[in-house]
């Protein structure tokens, strides 16, 4: 009966994780939270808590701060390991979760033309890919800024996306990217007179 | 307050300020509509385009771009039953239904009316408090400010939603990255690690371009965009009924939106969410709701604005940002050199009521282009985010750099995009990681002021009223969620225990 009663809640609450099995990226977050906030913590004890007479020093804040982060993050991992997340049963913010789930719903369901494929043709694999690809990229076009400059450098990040993310053709991704490249220039560069960095290059 | 106003119209009124304002509603309802772009993300990578503008002709720019974004997110909510921006989340649910009956054009229309009404209400609501709370702000002293930031903090817990313990948490790490570098009064260099870079901090408005732009967009390739437009536009107009049904809904959304608006840290997503709870609860039609209603589009659309309009009263009045984006508004006043706050209503009238007046004609341009032109302007859904975004990706990067004129600031856009992309995708929110950076610096000044009034002793703060006041509502507002959770539990073991054990009898 008592275990009848417990399952049913679960199923109701939505929101509600079973209490053995915490997600893996919520535990490594706050985990990573908490280190933080020991680092900062013990950071804090060494640029001096208190300076002269007895005042907040440079330390006081990033000790106190950490130290409420590292407590936090401990209450937060017992929570999730020991005690069933909350169902908001009676509480005000009740009514905020229940419609949040409702839109969700409603979102999704109006979503699932073919729920295999995303609006850019990709399945979820592509889609993982897609992400480490468009980040290294950004980070591939900021590391030749000092080489060919700042902003051919992002007008390169454009097309590369557009070629090797996107699939586009040259012709198409040369066009937008010259185009995105006119625009920023025009307002950059002739308007605002940003100093753009150009590179070793130094064209534009 | 008639000088005052006088004074804003002639502030607002001049061709220069009609045409940012002009600039700002179009460009905010164009970001608002389009899935991925929200106002924070909107008003982040456009604040560098407007460094050489007069600091009155940008905010009003910038400020459009907010309100304006909360007309046209409700649009792409109602038409392809995908929020352009959060805080029309809960429009896909009544909004989308009248558009799958054929009520597009009505749900739009209500969409704009109720929004307008509600933001000319919480106008007059925000002009009215928002100079008498500067008033009372000019007589703080730094305990009363330092009470202050920390009851703002201390709100976010109530409104953090599903995980009040992660919200503050995100706050206080936010605090912490406000901490990198050498801060005013002091000489030690804090988490520099030997970086020159890193001594005069990490730029906020960097940090906010990296987690709103770089990292929306990232999470929106993650979530595998948005579906097309699928919407027609049969019955453009709205019937009497449907007016007179929607003005009751409009009102309590707007008193709701208002008041949870001008607590920090709860802004317009919420006050949405609350006033279509409300409606399912009090709304004379409430068994429609939630099948293609119009209570459910006046409502939490009403609220949204209320809410948006009403973050302006501590952000202006005290220096404390309501929400999200008004955080990113205020680091737009900073880089112009203001410091938001009560003297910023002594020493800078014209700019501050000059900002509020441009709310009314903006809202008013608002109502001209979404009424009859919400149509021409759903076009813009047609636009594939596969173009947008890499754009998206170029104006952040260059904007960002703009704002310091330094490589070093692309690379702290980079890496809290990446930061950005995990807390979207694993649930850690970023708008009290925000409050936080940007309290950061102020929660500290006010904390070494306390510090060297009490000669050491922080617990002045106790001793005098106001601050004590303040204080204990911080602590309750701190302890509230642990309070009732601990109830709740308590509840549900004694509801377990009369279930289990007749149980147990039976057993026995």
């Amino acid at each position: 009966m008592y275990d009848e009663t417990r399952a049913e809640n679960g199923s109701e609450a939505s929101n509600a994780t079973s209490k053995s099995r915490p997600a893996v990226a919520d535990v490594v977050g706050t985990s990573v939270l908490g280190l933080v906030g020991l680092f900062a913590a013990v950071m804090g004890l060494r640029y001096g808590v208190t300076a002269e007479g007895g005042q907040v020093g440079p330390g006081f804040l990033p000790l106190v701060t950490g130290g409420f982060v590292v407590l936090a993050s401990l209450a937060e991992l017992v929570r999730m390991f020991f005690f069933e997340t909350t169902t908001y049963e009676g509480s005000f913010m009740q009514v905020v979760e229940e419609v949040e789930e409702e839109a969700r719903e409603a979102v999704a369901e109006a979503g699932e033309h073919n729920p295999e494929l995303d609006t850019f043709g990709r399945t979820s694999g592509e889609r993982r890919r897609a992400i480490l690809l468009i980040f290294g990229i950004l980070f591939a076009a900021v590391v030749l800024i000092p080489v060919i400059g700042l902003l051919l450098a992002l007008t390169l990040m454009v097309m590369s996306i557009l070629i090797f993310v996107e699939r586009k053709s040259i012709v198409v991704a040369l066009v937008v990217a010259a185009a995105a490249f006119a625009v920023i220039y025009v307002i950059f560069v002739l308007g605002l007179r940003v100093p753009v960095p150009t590179g070793m290059l130094g064209l534009v | 307050m008639i000088d005052n106003l006088i004074l804003g119209f002639e502030t607002a009124v001049t061709p220069e300020n009609l045409l940012w304002c002009f600039i700002g509603v179009v460009l905010g309802t164009v970001i608002g509509m389009l899935p991925g772009l929200g106002s924070a993300t909107g008003v982040a990578i456009l604040l560098p385009v407007t460094l050489t503008l007069e600091p009155v002709s940008a905010l009003i720019m910038l400020a459009g771009i907010y309100y304006g974004s909360q007309y046209g997110a409700s649009t792409s909510s109602i038409l392809i039953s995908t929020p352009g921006d959060s805080s029309s989340v809960v429009l896909t649910l009544d909004g989308y239904q009248m558009a799958r009956k054929g009520r597009a054009g009505a749900a739009l229309a209500i969409a704009a009316l109720s929004s307008f009404l509600a933001a000319i209400l919480s106008l007059i609501g925000l002009m009215a408090l928002a100079q008498p709370i500067a008033d009372l702000a000019l007589n703080f002293g730094p305990p009363e400010n330092l009470a202050i930031i920390l009851f703002g903090l201390a709100t976010i817990v109530s409104f953090a939603g599903e995980n009040v313990l992660r919200g503050i948490t995100m706050a206080a790490v936010g605090l912490l990255v406000s901490m990198v570098g050498v801060a005013a009064g002091f000489t030690t260099a804090r988490f520099t690690f030997g970086s020159v870079n890193l001594l005069s901090g990490l730029d906020f408005i960097a940090i906010m371009i990296g987690l709103f732009a770089i990292g929306e967009v990232l999470h929106q390739i993650h979530r595998g965009g948005e579906a097309p437009i699928r919407a027609g536009f049969k019955d453009l107009l709205v019937t009497r009924t449907e007016l007179r049904r929607s003005v009751a809904p409009a009102l309590r959304g707007t008193g709701l939106g208002f008041g949870i608006g001008v607590l920090p840290g709860a802004g317009a997503t919420l006050a949405s969410f609350m006033s279509y709870g409300l409606e399912k609860q009090v709304s004379k039609n409430k068994a429609e709701i939630g099948t293609g209603a119009v209570e459910g589009v006046a409502a939490p659309e009403a609220a949204n604005n209320a809410a948006a309009n009403a973050s302006f009263v501590p952000t202006l009045a005290l220096g404390i940002p309501g929400s999200g984006t008004t955080a990113v508004l205020l680091g737009a006043f900073i880089l112009f050199g203001l410091q938001p706050g009560p003297l910023l209503f002594e020493q800078q009238p014209d700019l501050v009521w000059g900002l509020l007046v441009s709310f009314f004609f903006g809202n008013l341009l608002l109502l001209i282009l979404n009424l009859p032109l919400a149509p021409v302007f759903a076009q813009i859904l047609r636009l594939p985010y596969s173009y947008l975004y890499p754009l998206v990706l170029f104006l952040s990067l260059v904007g960002a750099f703009a704002l310091s004129n330094n490589t070093f600031t692309i690379w702290v856009v980079l890496v809290s995009g990446l930061l950005g992309y995990f807390m979207k995708r694993f649930d850690f929110p970023a708008a009290p990681f925000v409050l936080g950076l940007v309290l950061g610096p102020l929660l500290e000044r006010s904390l070494v002021q306390t510090s060297a009034l009490g000669q050491g002793n922080l617990f002045i703060v106790f001793e005098r009223p106001l601050s004590a006041v303040l204080m204990i509502l911080a602590l309750l507002a701190l302890a509230a969620p642990v309070i009732s959770w601990v109830f709740r539990k308590l509840r549900a073991q004694r509801k377990h225990g009369r279930a289990a054990s007749p149980a147990v009898k039976n057993m026995s």
